[in-house]
């Protein structure tokens, strides 16, 4: 046979590392000062790039890395949403700028957590749910019965929409108490 | 909502601070309360305006006491509600920045919007009324706060809504004679069903124990045979009427289904996933049939024979009678608590069963992908999971039956046996009962635990329907979405007119994608709209063929506002050629005339001729009668789009739009399909969007769409002259085609 071949694999041309550096602009401690400006918005400084102020802060991947991968956004002066970059770890930042972004990141997502399900009534194709929620005490709110009000979140958590479009999580519906979860897979079953 | 919303007042729990903010009373617009503190904690907090003033104050929750603001409005350059996830803010942009002055939940949303469109105009300059602000909610009862199943619709609670089961009975009215045929059978069936056992006793009690009347016995055998006939009989005929009516019921629900499919706007399709309304069409109907089967051989069968039977025990023995009852509260308790835990695991039957379905349509519509990515693996992977699952779910589900049944029989054995032990002695004590009545006992026993059982059973049969049926209902429920008048405009011959005035619109009402958008196309113009990938160009298009409506402003065709025009008559006036051409399993040839079935085959071919498809169909060996695979497999990109341009054009519509239509043709096939329409759309209105600008260079008019806008209007040197976003990517393009050569 043909022994002169070379038969080891070809070198990938780009590994994943390679690949992330090509567009996107990482946020790296080094050179990204974050801090609060006037009206105490979050403002933010890039290396060699101008000051953005009125700075918000979105999660790319809410549930599988809510602490990792945040992105740095503004509104540019037509209105426009623009990013400045992407927070890889936000671990790796001075406290002080970790809580900013947290803080912030606070302002972008508002949703009430289930930790109990205590009943859920059936009348007009609405269900009346009575749950415990880990902020806000205990809730009732109203859902229709239709599988397009809830989103999956995870393996095994669930996000129901209420009437008005109000996000309740739960995390994960098999930690929930046996009886709770029964209540509860009665209805949601999907 | 009132108690949300106070005209010209401070609301009084936040009075000291607003005054000493510079707040009176007689100089307010209005203060409004939301729920969320900036921090996203449960509060009360009241937002009060002023003709020059805006501030929040927070009266409870872990912020109080905290003021926002005041911020003087001669500052403010805008008003805007953004909506965060969950969450939103009402925000005032001063100097460049947006300043968030209120965070409200979605609860708030609808109101709140009407505050920042208020405030907005007023700095326009504009001033809208109060009642603006006081307008009754849409999403709300107003009588008793239910949520309502549809912007503006009925209430369900105030309306008094049918249940399931009053809407399911509505839909068996049709059939109501042979309803009432039935009836009257199963009452004679449970007649019949209790005569063996009298038979029984008499043949034992009269001719078998004092051996006597012997002519009797073959008698009594023939009123045994004639009763077990007759009832096989009516077995026969019920279950024949009621599978004529259960599969008429299920028939008409999935044609309903069907239609109401077609009826449904585009976006419904968005939110509901294609596997899960398949398996409401095909096995959620089902449910339908068995409740025609349960009112025929179920629930009241089996009530009326227990109480037939009941009676006829009292009648003869009422203590050995009270005995039969003795098991009773077990098999109530056990089949309650059985149905209550196996119910569960029905759904999850339903589940597997429609992820499973969910999983192999797409699988099988995306099979190029699969292979192209070779994760056919992984795939296989998936599938084994799901299938797995669904077979967890039915050994779950049937391991329990199998274990709930035989149970239940050593239960109904047992009472058997207490009537063998009471019954035996009392036929041995002198005044007892006669061994004929024992016997008799024994026969209607048999027949009573069985629908004793079944009737227990019942309310979790009806939990079962009931989220079927839901199912069902649900989508024939759907809010259609875009509907049309009662007595719609009639438009069968438009000029083709185009007009959009301020219009406003977004997915989410909240978040709108064009934002006051207005143009005007007169007929038989070339038009050319160009702009960046998700600048607004389909949606463009998605309102004038009005697969949605506007929110705000109006879409014109010919003058009349599209919502007062039958549907029919514009979507026959407007053809529409998509980038993603989608093509039947069908010939080409009927492919081609999928919008005028009725089209000669010399209209088809000059048809494909102006889309500059009749060379590449004729020659392939079976010409416009080659069959195409599945959504055209056979046929190059190129190819499917112009045989989808063919189809637009054999309906000879008034407004023909081309959205990115020759995007994946090359350069000298898209010139020559250009060439084609050119005069094939001589007289119509064309509306043509595309990335390759050059196709555009002879419009009539060019509109640059840019983030919902039309940033620039004008003909090709207009706009090169204008040297704006336009001649900018003309000059890009350029390049780009130079460094191809
Ligand atoms: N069905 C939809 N639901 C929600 N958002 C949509 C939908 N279709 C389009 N959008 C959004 O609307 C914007 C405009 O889209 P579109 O009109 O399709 O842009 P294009 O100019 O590329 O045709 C995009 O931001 C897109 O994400
Ligand atoms: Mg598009």
């Amino acid at each position: 046979m043909n022994e002169a071949v070379n038969t080891s694999p070809a070198a990938p041309l780009f590994d994943d590392e390679r690949l992330a550096n090509l567009g996107i602009r990482w946020l790296i401690p080094a050179e990204t000062a974050i801090f609060e400006g006037s009206f105490s918005l979050l403002h933010c400084q890039v290396q060699g790039d101008t000051l953005y102020r009125g700075v918000f802060a979105v999660l790319l991947f809410p549930v599988s890395h809510p602490n990792h991968l945040i992105s740095l956004r503004y509104q540019d002066a037509k209105d426009k949403e623009q990013e400045i970059g992407v927070i890889r770890d936000l671990s790796q930042f001075q406290p002080d700028a970790q809580k900013l972004v947290r803080d912030n990141l606070r302002k972008h997502y508002y949703e009430l957590t289930i930790t109990r399900v205590f009943s859920v009534r059936h009348e007009f194709n609405l269900l009346f749910f009575d749950v415990e929620t880990k902020t806000a005490g205990r809730r009732e709110f109203v859902m229709p019965w239709r599988s397009d009000r809830t989103e999956d979140y995870g393996q095994n958590g669930k996000v129901l929409l209420d009437a008005l479009d109000n996000r309740y999580l739960i995390p994960d519906v098999t930690a929930l108490p046996a009886n709770d979860r029964r209540v509860f897979t009665r209805f949601i079953y999907w | 909502m009132s108690a949300d919303l106070l005209l010209h007042r401070i609301p009084e729990a936040v009075r000291t601070a607003a005054e000493a903010a510079g707040f009176r009373d007689g100089e307010l617009l209005f203060s409004v309360r939301s729920d969320l503190d900036l921090q996203g904690g449960g509060a009360e907090v009241w937002t009060i305006v002023s003709p020059t003033l805006i501030a929040s104050f927070v009266v409870s929750g872990e912020s109080a006491g905290a003021v926002i603001g005041p911020h003087a409005f001669a500052q403010v350059e805008k008003v805007r509600a953004r909506q965060k996830v969950g969450s939103s803010f009402l925000t005032l942009r001063i100097d460049g920045l947006y300043i968030e002055i209120a965070r409200y939940s979605n609860t708030r949303r609808e109101y709140f919007g009407r505050v920042a469109i208020f405030l907005q105009r007023r700095i326009e300059g504009k001033t809208l009324p109060d009642s603006y602000l006081e307008k009754p909610s849409e999403l709300i009862c107003p009588v008793c706060r239910l949520p309502l199943p549809g912007r503006g619709a009925g209430c369900p609670r105030c309306l008094r809504g049918r249940g399931i089961f009053v809407r399911t009975l509505g839909l068996m009215r049709a059939y109501w004679m042979s309803i009432i045929a039935l009836l009257a059978m199963m009452l004679a069936g449970v007649g019949l069903d209790l005569i063996p056992p009298l038979l029984t006793r008499t043949l034992v009690d009269r001719v078998i124990q004092p051996r006597t009347h012997l002519d009797w016995l073959p008698i009594i055998l023939l009123g045994l045979v004639g009763a077990s006939a007759g009832r096989a009989l009516l077995n026969i005929f019920i279950g024949r009427t009621s599978s004529i009516i259960g599969t008429r019921i299920t028939r008409d629900l999935r044609e309903r289904l069907q239609k109401k499919l077609l009826s449904l706007a585009v976006d419904y399709y968005n939110r509901n996933s294609v596997g899960s309304l398949m398996s409401r069409v095909l096995y959620d109907v089902d449910y339908f049939q068995s409740f025609v089967q349960q009112v025929a051989q179920g629930f009241l069968l089996n009530l009326m024979l227990v109480f037939g039977i009941g009676a006829m025990l009292f009648y003869m023995n009422w203590q050995l009678a009270l005995l039969v009852l003795l098991p009773i509260p077990f098999v109530v308790i056990g089949t309650t608590f059985f149905w209550r835990n196996i119910y569960p695991r029905h759904y999850r039957v339903w589940d597997s069963q429609s992820k499973t379905a969910q999983l192999l349509s797409g699988l099988l519509s995306g099979i190029r992908l699969v292979k192209a990515f070779g994760q056919e693996q992984r795939e296989e992977q998936r599938f084994s999971n799901a299938a797995s699952y669904l077979q967890r779910s039915r050994r779950n589900l049937e391991t329990s039956v199998a274990t709930f049944n035989p149970i239940m029989g050593f239960i109904f054995g047992l009472g058997g046996l207490i009537i063998w032990w009471a019954g035996g002695k009392r036929v041995m004590e002198p005044n007892g009962i006669t061994l004929g009545t024992l016997m008799a006992f024994f026969g209607y026993m048999g027949m009573f635990y069985g629908p004793v059982s079944a009737l227990s059973m019942f309310s979790n049969w009806v939990t079962g329907f009931l989220s079927g049926g839901q199912r069902v209902f649900e989508v024939l429920d759907a809010q259609v979405g875009v509907t049309d008048r009662i007595e719609p405009a009639r438009l069968p011959a438009p000029r083709g007119r185009i007009e959009f005035r301020n219009v406003t619109f977004g997915y989410d009402p909240y978040s709108p994608v064009l934002n006051n958008v207005s143009l005007t196309i007169e007929p038989g113009q070339f038009i050319g709209i160009v702009g960046k990938s998700g600048s607004g160009k389909t949606t463009l298009v998605n309102l004038l063929c009005r697969f949605y409506d506007v929110q705000e402003g109006q879409v014109l065709l010919d003058g009349v506002d599209v919502r007062e025009i039958a549907q029919e008559d514009v979507h026959r006036s407007v053809g529409l050629v998509l980038q993603e051409p989608f093509l039947f399993r069908a010939t080409i040839a009927e492919n081609i005339a999928y919008g005028r079935p009725d089209a000669s085959p010399e209209a088809i071919i000059a048809a494909a001729r102006a889309a500059n498809a009749h060379v590449f169909i004729s020659r392939r060996p079976a010409g416009y009668d080659t069959r195409l695979g599945e959504s055209g497999a056979g046929l190059s990109g190129g190819e499917r789009q112009r045989i989808s341009i063919a189809r637009a054009l054999l309906c000879d519509p008034r407004v023909l739009i081309l959205d990115e239509a020759t995007s994946s043709v090359d350069t000298e096939s898209e010139q020559e399909i250009q060439r084609a329409l050119a005069r094939a759309c001589k007289g119509r209105t064309t509306i043509a969007i595309a990335h390759r600008l050059s196709t555009l260079k002879n419009s009539d008019h060019i509109y640059v769409v840019d983030d919902g806008k039309i940033t620039e209007s004008g003909s090709h040197e207009a706009l090169m002259e204008l040297n704006g976003t336009y001649a900018k990517l003309v000059r890009i393009q350029t390049e780009l085609t130079r460094l191809e050569v």
